[in-house]
């Protein structure tokens, strides 16, 4: 009997576990009780037809949101000194971002730090580019008309609207293009369009993009390694309304004491880090649609590491996230040669980059194969 | 008072010196005396006096390093923040010591709570008294929510003091980059005072409930502080990167949500929602194993 | 010699209640019973067993002796009897509660000692005595300032009341913790071991204060290793051994076993046990002593004393025509007693 109210009484904490449990499972529990969503057949030309005409007109709806990046292209990094500013973290982990969208010219785009923010405040003709951290504010001169955040290709890679359009432009003819079942994002119910590539050199599985049931805004964009069955990288709202936000989050004055710069193009120059190693690089596009690889010349700084892997102290002493993450990365690379030449790959479930001798970068969501076609391709 | 009194034996007024037990004082009353009598014990136990100061002057410090810093020009941004405004320095320092020193000095009380208690012996006097155990455990807890309170009230205070004595005041920039009045901005780090008091609390919770199971306080204090350790160390792989929404840890930062405009209410709202769990988790553990442990120190 | 039959068997055997899983037996539990327990065990995760089908009956008013050596289960008989520690299986009731259940409703009239004093060191004796009464959710905080001062005048710690608890000296701390026990109106003190480690002046003062406060009519209920302490105040005692309760009773009681013996010394030991037993002496009487009746042992008789006057023996004996080579009555002290219940040297039995 009193083993048994000691029992009972242990009960209470594994009850509170199973409580908490049950809260925090909440979303996904009412979804699986819900079921899924079932929305009006359409066709999946019918879909990409719609969905594009509503992005062109402008005509989407006031709303905002929070959107969650999650990237697990199994890249064999290191502990990223995690600055969110940088677009290489994107490669790694989840991020977080959030979006006010007014109207085409009431648009702000809002990434958290710790202790930091990044904004892109687009007001009427006026483009800002904010950064606490390094207490900069950039005028962006001769933004596009419509003003929108594809202005910058950090943005670009950020929201699912941006993400979704540049998946449907790259598929071209070699796509086929499905409907998949109903999903539910955000708490609401969602057309799911796949993509999927009938390249045999591409890495890609499938892309799938859910489109609002009510209004085809793109809520999610997962994009599938093949052999996979997580996402590779996924970019989606994580809670979404549809009401026109506060005026206040598209009004933006420099603060005082604040560098105030104008830039035509928003540059991660002024980000913490520096000059990144990326940028030196000017890329250029071989291919076309799923089997279209970067062709860049290696940043100088990148051929120094590979020249002296040993001086791992160096690199490290060097420690923000970049650096870290390519050391990482230059680890793993396995020495190939071929007709092309010579040099060092790189493959992740997602993306594979072929670093050669003569100094030049490829990549490309495809197989290596792809990109020693392109390097051979001088 | 007894019902069983037999005649014959008026001893319930014999022995001590005849007081009626506070039957009018109320259970009400009566808590808040015993909670009354444990803030006094913490706070004027030296080794927790000498905890606040160190909590106090940490603030002072990072101002001092800030104004010999910001002379030298182009500076990083939160520098060149907190030179601009003294304000500042309160979440500066927040940012700073959330991490590690505040959850350490909860540790130290929370993780004592019990075990310093059971150690020391006075355990089994306070439930002979009798405490009661189910009541000693809650106003143990509320006492270390008190504690969180006072020690991050004690760090905002100190680094407003210091950072209007070394910085000039006036409107706050937000990391958003709106500017805000001064007294909108007192009443931000006003919310983030609770904030951050509501995340110890949780940590103070899970303090309590590694308190309850142990007789050695040395053992509670640092399981904690290894836990607050190796939680910041998971975080901060990218592979686990999954993991991080569940850790206590992730959540002590988002007090920074009081410094965007509009105030990220959403991230705080959550981090409240973990806090919470960690504390209905550890608080249950905590009653169910201090009400029927066998008490032998 | 009736009385001596019936504290016999009440010293060898302890009254076993017959229910021994539910709770304390109606009759035992009864307002004139300060302490009942009834099969009361504990067993510890090592699966020792501290305390073993304990039947414990401590009568309101008495000072009762708890006795045992060290490690026989005295003091997690009293952490039981306190609800610190939970029993394996019996019950126990304080004050007519059942424990520990009631323990809000009996434990505000209990003043306990467990395991010596404990205090917070950085903490003044008065400021300890509020800390334990700001615990008891029954005292009254008007009064506090009264009785802390009085509770400490009456264990002469007036003077020292303001002094840290880490400047006192042992025995002030000893007496710091029994000013603790008597900081409300009490009907029952348990004390574990109230003068272990204490000086001859400090035992001498503890067992005074006992006394008196016995003498107000409040139940003190203290457990000793050492005889001699419970000897000196105590009504009743029990006997524990290796957790079993091995008698328990008055302490007269007790001393009945004590009864002094007539040892006679005779070339005619038989002739002599004869006569003894005509006398009444060594009738079914086996409390006292190892031998049953009178017995030949080398030349020697001996019977118990009983009700019979020593003279009228030694006149029967001549008159029998035995041999009185000696003649003695030899007393057995208590200790005796204890040392055969508990066993030889048992400071270092388990």
């Amino acid at each position: 009997m009193r083993n048994g109210a000691r029992a009972v009484k242990w009960g209470v904490p594994i009850a509170a576990v199973a409580v908490v449990a049950g809260v925090a499972a909440a979303g996904p529990v009412i979804a699986a009780v819900q079921g899924d969503p079932s929305l009006p057949d359409r066709t999946a030309r019918e879909l990409v037809a719609d969905a594009t005409r509503k992005w062109q007109s402008g005509q989407l709806p006031p709303m905002s949101g929070t959107i969650v990046q999650t990237a697990s292209l199994g890249l064999p990094t290191l502990p990223v000194a995690g600055d969110v500013t940088s677009p290489i973290a994107l490669l790694a982990g989840s991020h977080q971002a959030k979006v006010w969208y007014g109207g085409p010219a009431k648009v702000r785009l809002m990434v958290p730090g710790e202790m930091s923010e990044t904004d892109l405040i687009v007001n009427g003709d006026q483009v800002w580019w904010w950064n606490s951290a390094a207490n900069t504010a950039t005028r962006v001169k001769g933004a596009p008309p419509d003003g929108k955040p594809e202005a910058t290709p950090y943005a670009s890679a950020i929201t699912p609207q941006q993400a979704a359009e540049e998946a449907l432009r790259a598929a071209g003819g070699d796509t086929e293009i499905t409907v998949g079942k109903d999903a539910t994002v955000a708490g609401r119910a969602a057309y799911e369009v796949v993509l999927t590539p009938k390249d045999a050199g591409s890495l890609i599985k499938d892309v799938r993009v859910a489109l609002d049931g009510e209004t085809l805004l793109p809520l999610r964009v997962q994009v599938y390694a093949k052999g996979t069955a997580e996402p590779a990288f996924e970019v989606g709202f994580d809670s979404v309304t549809f009401s026109p936000p506060a005026p206040e989050n598209f009004a933006f004055t420099p603060p005082l004491g604040a560098k105030v710069e104008e830039s035509t193009v928003p540059s991660f120059a002024h980000g913490p880090h520096g000059k990144d190693a990326i940028e030196n690089a000017a890329p250029r596009v071989v291919g076309d649609g799923w089997d279209r690889v970067v062709v860049a010349s290696v940043p100088e700084r990148l051929t120094q590491d590979m020249a002296a892997t040993a001086d791992k102290a160096e690199s490290w002493r060097g420690s923000n996230g970049v650096t870290s993450l390519t050391d990482g990365l230059l680890k793993s690379a396995t020495p190939v040669r071929g007709e092309w030449g010579s040099g060092r790959l790189i493959r992740t479930k997602l993306v594979s980059v072929l670093l050669t001798d003569d100094g030049r970068l490829v990549a490309g969501a495809v197989t290596p194969e792809v990109l020693y076609a392109a390097a051979a391709q001088k | 008072m007894s019902n069983h009194e037999p005649p014959g034996h008026p001893s319930a007024v014999a022995v001590g010196t005849g007081a009626a037990p506070g039957r009018g004082a109320g259970p009400a009353r009566a808590a808040a005396r015993l909670l009354a009598s444990e803030t006094a014990l913490t706070f004027r136990r030296p080794r927790h006096l000498a905890m606040l100061g160190v909590l106090a002057v940490v603030p002072v410090l990072i101002g001092v390093a800030v104004r010999l810093v910001a002379g030298d020009g182009d500076t990083g941004s939160i520098v060149a923040q907190v030179a601009g405004n003294g304000l500042v320095l309160t979440f500066t320092a927040f940012f700073v010591m959330l991490p590690l020193a505040l959850p350490l000095a909860v540790s130290v009380v929370a993780g004592d709570a019990v075990a310093g208690e059971a150690s020391q012996g006075t355990l089994r006097y306070l439930l002979t008294a009798p405490a009661g155990r189910g009541r000693l455990l809650a106003l143990k807890y509320a006492n270390v929510v008190l504690f969180c309170l006072a020690s991050c009230t004690l760090v905002a205070v100190s680094a407003l003091v210091a950072g209007l004595a070394l910085f000039p005041a006036g409107p706050v920039t937000l990391l958003s980059g709106t500017t805000v009045p001064f007294a909108e901005a007192l009443l931000r780090a006003g919310v983030a005072v609770l904030y951050a008091s509501a995340g110890m609390a949780a940590l103070g919770a899970l303090a309590l409930a590694f308190s309850t199971l142990t007789e050695n306080p040395v053992g509670a204090i640092s399981a904690t502080v290894v836990l607050v350790v190796v939680s910041e160390v998971l975080a901060a792989i990218p592979q686990l990167s999954a993991l991080r929404p569940f850790l206590l840890t992730s959540w002590w930062n988002a007090f920074d949500g009081v410094l965007r405009a509009p105030m990220d209410t959403g991230r705080m709202g959550t981090g409240l929602l973990v806090f919470a769990g960690y504390g209905v988790i550890s608080g249950a553990f905590a009653w169910a194993r201090f009400t029927s442990r066998d008490v032998t120190s | 010699m009736n009385t001596a039959t019936r504290a016999g068997e009440s010293i060898a055997a302890p009254p076993s209640l017959p229910d021994k899983n539910a709770t304390v037996n109606a009759s035992e539990n009864t307002p004139e019973n300060a302490i009942v327990t009834a099969g009361l065990t504990k067993r510890f995760r090592g699966g020792q067993v501290a305390v073993d089908d304990l039947n414990l009956t401590v009568p309101r008013g008495s000072v009762f002796g708890f006795l045992g050596p060290n490690g026989s289960g005295k003091t997690t008989t009293i952490r039981m009897l306190l609800g610190l520690v939970t029993p394996t299986s019996g019950a126990c009731s304080v004050l007519g509660e059942p424990m520990p259940a009631g323990i809000a409703r009996a434990l505000p009239r209990v003043g306990a000692l467990v395991e010596g004093p404990a205090f917070y060191p950085y903490l003044s004796g008065e400021a300890n005595l509020r800390r334990f009464d700001a615990a008891d959710p029954r005292s009254d905080p008007r009064t506090v300032t009264r009785r802390v001062g009085e509770a400490l005048d009456r264990v002469g710690l007036g003077a020292a009341a303001g002094k840290r608890y880490r400047a006192y000296s042992l025995g002030m701390r000893h007496r710091l913790a029994i000013a603790a026990t008597l900081l409300g109106p009490r009907e029952l003190l348990i004390l574990d071991e109230p003068t272990n480690g204490l000086d001859p002046q400090g035992t001498r003062e503890v067992r005074a204060l006992i006394k008196e406060v016995a003498a107000d009519g409040t139940t003190v209920f203290v457990s000793s290793h050492l005889l001699s302490e419970v000897e000196q105040m105590c009504t009743h005692v029990g006997v524990m051994r290796t957790g079993r309760l091995v008698a328990q009773g008055p302490i007269a009681e007790l001393s009945a076993g004590t009864a002094p013996v007539v040892r006679v010394e005779t070339s005619d030991a038989a002739g002599a046990a004869a006569v003894l037993a005509r006398l009444g002496l060594n009738g079914a009487a086996q409390a006292g002593t190892t031998q049953a009746g009178a017995t030949q042992a080398g030349g020697v008789a001996t019977a118990e004393l009983g009700d019979a006057l020593p003279e009228r023996i030694c006149a029967a004996l001549v008159d029998e025509g035995v041999a009185v080579r000696g003649f003695a009555v030899v007393r057995p002290s208590l200790e005796d007693v204890y040392v055969r219940l508990t066993g030889e040297g048992f400071d270092v039995e388990s």
